[in-house]
């Protein structure tokens, strides 16, 4: 949903500069295997026995960039510098400077590096709007709480960590003016959802983001500044002038109607990746190779991002390497702006290598947070039938000290509010203001954890208000498979939100709520028992998911992979190892992860898939070698559906184009037709077992004897594909040897086998490839991007807790949850998912919290004493359960499940906490204060 | 700058070179920088999420101790097992076979992103190590477990799996536990 403006990649441009990004496992030549393989032992039965990645993570590893010195990498000195940042904690004077006067000499810093450095030396951000300058100007006051004023160079470990234990939690670097206030900031971003829905759920509708258009504000005075309503003007006109109707309704319902306004209230959260931001970059002065190792969820923008900030520079650039290890992030570290600090810095290394890893105090200070949301709704429903007939809502969010994603952090929030739920009319507002906080960025829900927890938690006290139970009122108003979204778009599938509700409407822990209550309290006198429910659908997607897969045979029947999937710990490397099985009849044999060098399928894009035009799409789509994105950054929710479809659709071309052929050269063999002459042959009835494929009474050929066979022959032993979706797939014609197909992918590169003759040979010019140019493609239009969302995850739970309401400590004694995730490719790691989200979701619920400004983490002083993260005791650990719903049928897709997990489990606490004590909380966290100041 | 102070300590069954450092270094420091160690993990540098954990081998037995906040002052002559110590290794180095913990960990798929991974095989390690001198009865182990383990903070997993892993290793290893047909001497 971001909304940056990106020149094509490195290999499109007309630079000289040899770009590539290797796996940091790949980096590691001397450590470890070159590319990664299955693992000894791994599969049994069928089944993974564990991780793709599990020996080298369990036996203590270097796997994380975090992990790597100077002495680890192949070809880099030994002599190891380190570097920290000065920041500023404080945004209320006026900055004068930076002293290092405390140091004195002997922890005096090799090189120092400020604003007026990189000045002199051409060294900028890239898109400093979105990310930042790197260093705030002496003269100016700051705009946020840790902005970056300096970088100090060491080389040598023992002054290094000297120096930054003299500047921790003080201010005597930094030179200080008059008092001031921070500069005033325009609002990052204000957007608006207006549906008047038709006389029927099915019927057309009257007005729609998805028909009609999303509307954008511009700003006066910090305030939003909506198009003037008029219902025969442009689409803000009109929206607007509905918008208003609508919210005059609400204040003067129609008979039946009762109308519900609550405000709501969210925290400022740090994701607290584990892994904090780090990395560590070499830059040879001697040839102008810079290499970057760092931990992202971004390494195609990050590579493409330092190549521009270098080039651009005094510094010559012959050569970039950035290895990105495997890494955590639940956002964090997707777009942040670390590794454009590592590849700086490196610069100012003396051609010594420079790690640059943040502590835990400082990576409080300065890595990307949680948006707080103020939300405000407003819900009109039947009092007879308890149907929801119209929801304005009015959000507002803190971004922070610097954009990045927060425009469309709230955007996403505003698209999602309305949970599981059919409204027949709806007008969404929200608006993202610039502040004087650290940044806030991509967290795990994305905005979403804030608006549909307001809303479930808001969806109970109706209940309550009209005396429905909980469970039967979202069941009547639950979104059906066929309706349409706040943006007027009909969602992809079949929505399965029903069969949770049914199923925890007749769960115990709800059925026999008031006597276990009674139970409970009996046994434990001065306690309080709760049960508490919530259902909630999350998308999943960006609006522009773009992935790159190349599977390749060799003469034995090796089958290497390359992806552009980089582990973030979800599991991605595991299950796109697997992917190929349905296709292939085996998993990838070896495999090179977070690839962005693609010379099989060179490709060119404009990387604005969010704000091109229509006529921009299709005039650029006339290039075959155009794509409106090259890949999109990683996300825990992204890699199931949308990495599994381009890893499938490559198993899929390999297996159609190469190996059916290959097969039936086999099966043709000999005098009428050989075995195949009797019979009729179907490709689709073909399938693997056991190695080997089988289709319709003929021998059975193993994966070896058919790679072997299409070497021999020159048929196609290798695919390149690229994918792009915006709320739909991408798909094209191609033509390949004669043979005219469709298939949802928008670019195809093959290669032939051995044998293949020299015409063929003479054609693979990418990378050994032959690029196939796409005879038609049809672009989902750019209109589109107002759907906001197409594919969603149902995800349900049911909490019991306990509430002591002398001390206010609220207990979770054990949840049940219910998923659906479609096909799971490894049960074991959707499992994982779930129970890891579900205590993210207890933190948020129950203890995570930081004021945002200056008692917060931006003065530099947060850590994990004062930041409470849920611990194995706090989460039910040994009572919880969940239950995944079986597919629909052996074809459905995976989804994406990561971050809708974490959701339901917020309000249900809530909600369990009014079951328990009678009150209901409007904010989280729900801490034993909050609880205190209602108990008394 | 800090006075500088010469140690040497036995890591995973070898001692160290006798090296100078400053004399305020933590153990975990020491292991990154000066031994190249860094399976141990620096997670918070103030010993509560315990990703820095390593197994103190003294008088006591094994014991976790947080090497973020424990100085080399107090490290020096003492003998440590971190994360890289535990499996077994060929000369080069190679992993040739996993501890019953980490294989537990394996099989039940208990690590997502790893990074705390480290020190919740220290954790496990140490807990079986007791064990193995003063066993529990088999239906307190679940409580057991859940105790040894609760420092430990991991932010991906939420811990079932992690926690199943010990409880599992436990319960199957003769001697661990009493009143379930397989202490010792039963």
């Amino acid at each position: 949903m971001n909304h940056l403006s990106r020149r094509g990649f490195l290999k499109g441009g007309a630079t000289a500069v040899v770009v590539s990004v290797t796996p940091l496992h790949q980096a590691l030549a001397r450590l470890q295997t070159e590319r990664q393989t299955q693992p000894p032992g791994w599969r049994e039965n069928g089944n993974v026995r564990f991780r793709q990645d599990g020996i080298p993570k369990v036996t203590g590893d270097k796997v994380f960039a975090v992990d790597i010195r100077a002495k680890d990498m192949p070809d880099w000195p030994d002599g190891q510098a380190h570097a920290f940042l000065i920041r500023v904690p404080r945004a209320d004077r006026i900055f004068e400077g930076v002293t290092l006067d405390p140091l004195g000499e002997e922890m005096r810093p090799d090189t120092v590096v400020t604003a007026e450095t990189l000045r002199n030396d051409g060294v900028e951000m890239v898109e400093p709007d979105f990310y930042g300058a790197f260093f705030l100007e002496e003269g100016n006051v700051p705009a946020y709480l840790g902005q970056p004023v300096a970088l100090l160079v060491y080389h040598d470990y023992a002054r290094f960590r000297a120096a930054r234990t003299r500047f921790k939690f003080n201010e005597d670097a930094l030179i200080w003016g008059d008092a001031a206030e921070p500069p005033a900031r325009t609002p990052y971003g204000a957007t608006r959802y207006v549906r008047i829905g038709g006389e029927t759920r099915e019927a057309e509708d009257r007005f729609s983001p998805l028909r009609n258009g999303t509307i954008f504000a511009g700003f006066e005075n910090g305030e939003a500044d909506w198009p003037d309503a008029d219902s025969e003007g442009d689409v803000g006109g009109k929206a607007m002038a509905l918008a208003g109707e609508l919210r005059s309704e609400l204040e003067n319902p129609p008979e039946g109607w009762n109308v519900y306004r609550r405000k709501y209230r969210s925290q400022y959260v740090d994701p607290a990746a584990l892994e904090p931001d780090n990395g560590n970059a070499w830059y040879d002065t001697a040839t102008g190779r810079l290499h970057v190792v760092t931990g992202t969820q971004s390494p195609w923008i990050n590579a493409d991002h330092i190549e521009r900030m270098v080039s651009a520079s005094r510094f010559d650039l012959t050569e970039l390497r950035f290895s990105p290890g495997y890494t955590v992030g639940y956002g964090q570290k997707e777009h942040h702006v670390h590794p454009y600090y590592v590849a700086m810095a490196a610069l100012y290394g003396d051609g010594r290598p420079v790690r640059l890893a943040l502590d835990r105090w400082e990576q409080f200070q300065s890595a990307l947070k949680r948006h707080p949301f103020d939300t405000d709704i407003t819900l009109a429903v039947d009092r007879e039938t308890g149907e929801f007939r119209s929801l304005a809502a009015d959000q507002r969010a803190d971004g922070g000290g610097v954009m990045n994603f927060s425009p469309s952090v709230g955007q996403v929030s505003a698209t999602a509010l309305q949970s599981i739920y059919y409204l027949p009319k709806s007008d969404l507002a929200v608006q993202v203001d610039a502040s004087r906080a650290p940044t806030a960025g991509s967290m795990r829900g994305y905005g979403t954890l804030q608006s549909m927890v307001a809303m479930e938690l808001m969806v109970d006290e109706v209940a309550e208000d009209l005396g429905r139970d909980p469970i039967e009122l979202r069941r009547i108003n639950a979104f059906r498979s066929g309706n349409k979204n706040t943006q007027g778009a009909i969602p992809g599938g079949h929505l399965r939100a029903v069969e949770m509700l049914e199923a925890a409407a007749a769960d115990p822990i709800w059925t026999e709520r008031a006597e276990r209550k009674k139970a409970f309290e009996a046994e434990n006198p001065g306690y309080h028992y709760g049960v508490g429910f919530s259902c909630v659908q999350k998308d999943y997607g960006t609006g522009a998911e773009a992935a790159l897969v190349q599977l390749e045979l060799s003469p034995d029947g090796h089958l290497h992979m390359r992806h552009v999937a980089s582990e973030i710990g979800c599991g991605a490397t595991t299950s796109q190892m697997l992917v190929t099985e349905a296709h292939l009849g085996k998993p990838a044999d070896s495999v090179d992860f977070a690839v962005t060098d693609w010379p099989s399928l060179s490709l060119e894009a404009n990387n604005e898939p969010y704000t091109m035009s229509q006529d921009t799409q299709d005039s650029l789509a006339e290039n075959p070698r155009w794509v409106p994105r090259i890949t999109s950054p990683r996300s825990a929710s992204n890699s199931a559906y949308y990495f599994t479809h381009a890893t499938t659709e490559a198993a899929r071309l390999l297996f159609e184009l190469g190996l059916w052929k290959a097969a039936l050269s086999f099966w043709r063999e000999g005098i009428g037709g050989g075995q195949a002459g009797p019979l009729y042959v179907r490709r689709e009835e073909a399938e693997w077992r056991d190695g080997h494929l089988v289709a319709g009474g003929l021998n059975p050929l193993p994966l070896e004897d058919l790679a072997r066979r299409a070497h021999e022959r020159g048929y196609i032993t290798g695919v390149t594909v690229h994918t792009f979706n915006r709320w739909a797939w991408a798909r094209a014609e191609f033509e390949v040897e004669g043979e005219r197909f469709e298939a949802p992918i928008d670019a195809l590169s093959v290669r032939w086998g051995e044998g293949a003759d020299s015409g063929k040979r003479a054609a693979m010019t990418d990378g050994g490839y032959a690029f196939q140019p796409r005879q038609r493609v049809e672009y989902p239009p750019t209109q589109r991007n107002n759907a906001a969302v197409t594919y969603y995850a149902p995800c349900a739970t049911l909490v019991e807790l306990s509430v002591n309401p002398g001390s206010g400590e609220v207990k979770v004694l054990n949840h049940r949850s219910w998923l659906e995730c479609g096909r799971q490719i490894v049960p074991e790691l959707v499992s994982g998912q779930i129970q890891g989200g579900i205590a993210m979701g207890i933190g948020h619920a129950l203890y995570e919290e930081m004021p945002p400004y200056e008692d917060g983490p931006g003065n530099g002083t947060w850590n994990f004493s004062r930041y409470r993260l849920p611990r194995a005791e706090d989460v039910a650990v040994w009572a919880q359960s969940a239950t995944v719903l079986e597919p629909l049928s052996p074809t459905d897709p995976p989804k994406g499940i990561a971050e809708v997990v974490m959701i339901p489990v917020v309000a249900a606490i809530g909600n369990a906490v009014h079951h328990a004590i009678g009150h209901r909380f409007d904010r989280t966290p729900i801490t034993p204060e909050r609880i205190k100041e209602v108990t008394g | 700058m800090t006075a500088m102070m010469t140690v040497f300590m036995t890591i995973n069954g070898t001692e160290t070179e006798p090296l100078e450092v400053p004399e305020d270094l933590m153990l975990l420091e020491f292991l990154h920088e000066y031994l190249n160690l860094t399976g141990t993990r620096y997670g918070c540098g103030q010993g509560v999420c315990r990703a820095c954990a390593v197994i103190h081998d003294g008088p006591m037995g094994a014991r976790v101790v947080p090497a973020c906040v424990t100085g080399v002052a107090w490290a020096h002559g003492r003998a440590f097992r971190t994360v890289e110590g535990h499996a077994d290794r060929d000369e080069e180095g190679n992993v040739t076979a996993v501890t019953p913990v980490q294989q537990a960990f394996l099989d039940h798929f208990s690590f997502q992103c790893s990074y705390c991974t480290p020190g919740f095989v220290a954790a496990a390690q140490a807990l079986v190590e007791r064990l193995e001198v003063d066993p529990v009865p088999a239906e307190d182990v679940e409580n057991v477990v859940l105790e040894a383990l609760n420092e430990n903070i991991c932010r991906c997993t939420g811990y079932v799996r992690y926690l199943e892993a010990t409880r599992d290793v436990i319960l199957a290893t003769p001697g661990l536990t009493i009143g379930d047909g397989r202490a010792e001497g039963s």
